[in-house]
């Protein structure tokens, strides 16, 4: 547009009807209109391919275009530019058509007098500029979108990356420093006097546990990027698998299992086994100051849902520093008294958030302590097959 | 086999690796033929018998190559590419022995035709274990390749 002038594009083959609208729009107060004319679509297209106009009104019935198609060869020529449609009656369908593909508006010749033309006119216009914009903005929030999902992956990349070399580099002088005092330990241990005995079996104690503590953050971090496979798995087998993994430390020990029955869930069982395996692990680490063991696990409700839970008559521990439970490298033992990295409750709980669910503990200073989580919205969903026969069979809702 | 053959072919660029792994084969009475290579070019060398070792001929292939993943030169994927692509070298037992444990590592190992993906342990007695169990069973159990399946002229 320059300035106040409108520069008009009409594509008409009716001398009569051109001169009718030159005649309307020259009499709209101010007319701040440039009329130019075209008498076929292919004159049409060549004007609007040499420079653009503010607005095109469009005859569809043309010496060398009719309907629909005259209206779709003059947008592909200048998709930037409005376009009323100009129709005769009775042919207002086509014309509501020719809408629907993207004409601002469209106008029944001898029903329009100078004031409709200029008003649909202005309006075409701002209608147009204002759906550029939205055009605009969509490429522009898209081409954001696309950047930062580039951005994120090459940040994904680079933590894959960190924890590869973690899991690589780090490992080595550890696996070194472990196996040269092991050496020397073993070639000559017996002729050290035993304060240097003492202090090679330290520098050996603390490589294992610093072994220990990279496999487990190697695990907290690999468990963050995995995605979840979930499966309909049967709690009861799951347990029971893990108790015989157990043995080697049940070993020697009483210990009251108590295991009720539990739900069949959809869940990730390669991911939700680790949880019961830290908890269970847990249970016998904090009881084991006890003659007689007793670890529970089964459900309840909480809150409505349907909860698991893991319970054993343990040392417990302060309700007070309930908050540190879950956090990394947080410990509220010890570990002269009980051995451990820190990271076991932290992984079990993203495991649970990972599952859509929530973990919590009860406890009470040498009393014993109740884990309870829930994985996602669980509810009761009706017994279909013998699987589930053990339980009553639960189903997770994402 | 003749005395002077090389029994296994240790790549690994680490010092302090080669030192524990040659420690724990030691112990097992199993590093009496074993030769050191440091990088993935000198592995291919001398098991293609080029440079340094043009003088080796083809039909004496080592009985078992340990080799790392990380790698100076030529890492230890690529190595372990070339030679199961070969006809005249794809028989020879190849043990990955690497600190990764990887999906990524695992899964390109296997595809490359390894034949033994084996982490090495951090605690040492395990280590040990390790490489007693490897050692005694590709070079005593384990049934070798016969020696045609290295003549190649």
């Amino acid at each position: 547009m320059n300035g106040q002038c409108i520069h008009v594009l009409l594509v008409e083959d009716n001398p009569g009807d051109r001169r009718l609208i030159l005649e309307m729009l020259a009499e709209v107060p101010g007319a701040p209109f440039v009329l130019e004319a075209a008498d076929c679509l292919a004159s049409g297209r060549e004007r609007l391919r040499v420079e653009d106009v503010d607005v095109v009104l469009l005859d569809l019935q043309l010496p060398d275009s009719r309907g629909h198609d005259t209206f779709l060869a003059a947008q592909a020529q200048a998709p930037h530019v409005p376009i009323i449609v100009l129709t005769g009656l009775g042919d207002e369908q086509v014309a509501v058509q020719t809408v629907q593909a993207g004409a601002q508006d469209y106008l029944v010749k001898g029903q329009v007098d100078g004031n409709l033309l200029a008003r649909a006119i202005r309006y075409a216009i701002e209608r147009k500029r204002a759906e550029l914009q939205v055009r605009k903005l969509n490429a522009e929030l898209e081409e954001r979108v696309a950047a930062r999902t580039f951005e994120l992956a090459a940040a994904n990349k680079e933590l894959e990356a960190f924890s590869y070399s973690v899991s690589h580099d780090l490992r080595a002088p550890l696996r070194h420093m472990h196996g040269f005092a092991k050496i020397l330990l073993e070639d000559v241990g017996p002729s050290l006097d035993p304060s240097a005995q003492h202090y090679l079996h330290r520098i050996h104690e603390a490589t294992q546990h610093m072994g220990r503590l990279v496999d487990d953050l190697l695990n907290l971090a690999r468990v963050g990027r995995q995605p979840l496979h979930l499966e309909r798995t049967g709690l009861n087998a799951l347990v029971e698998e893990i108790l015989t993994d157990l043995q080697g430390e049940t070993r020697g020990r009483q210990i009251e299992w108590q295991i009720g029955s539990l739900p069949s869930v959809e869940c990730d069982p390669g991911l939700i086994k680790q949880v019961f395996t830290n908890l269970l692990s847990n249970a016998l680490k904090y009881t084991r100051p006890r003659e007689r063991a007793v670890i529970e696990v089964g459900q309840r409700a909480a809150d409505g849902r349907g909860a698991l839970f893991v319970r054993d008559n343990g040392v417990g521990f302060n309700m007070k520093y309930a908050d540190k439970l879950f956090g990394v490298f947080q410990r509220l033992h010890a570990q002269e008294d009980f051995e451990g990295t820190g990271v076991g409750l932290a992984l079990v709980q993203r495991i649970v958030r990972k599952h859509g669910g929530e973990i919590w503990a009860e406890a009470e200073l040498d009393k014993g302590a109740t884990f309870c989580f829930t994985l996602g919205a669980l509810r009761r969903a009706p017994a279909i097959d013998n699987r589930m026969s053990r339980g009553a069979a639960w189903q997770l809702t994402r | 086999m003749a005395a002077h053959e090389i029994e296994i072919l240790l790549v690994e660029d680490n010092p302090a690796d080669v030192e524990l792994t040659l420690h724990a084969l030691r112990q097992n009475k199993l590093a009496n033929r074993i030769l050191v290579v440091r990088d993935g070019e000198e592995a291919l060398d001398y098991v293609f018998c080029r440079g340094a070792y043009s003088a080796r001929t083809l039909d004496r292939p080592p009985r078992l190559i340990l080799l790392d993943l990380k790698l100076p030169k030529v890492n230890g994927l690529e190595v372990l590419r070339q030679i199961k692509s070969d006809p005249r070298a794809k028989a020879i037992p190849v043990v990955i022995l690497t600190a990764s444990k990887e999906e990524r590592d695992l899964m390109d190992s296997y595809q490359g035709g390894v034949n033994s993906f084996i982490q090495k342990p951090v605690d040492f007695d395990e280590f040990r274990a390790t490489v007693k169990h490897l050692g005694l069973y590709w070079l005593l159990v384990n049934e070798p390749p016969p020696s045609s399946a290295f003549s190649w002229g």
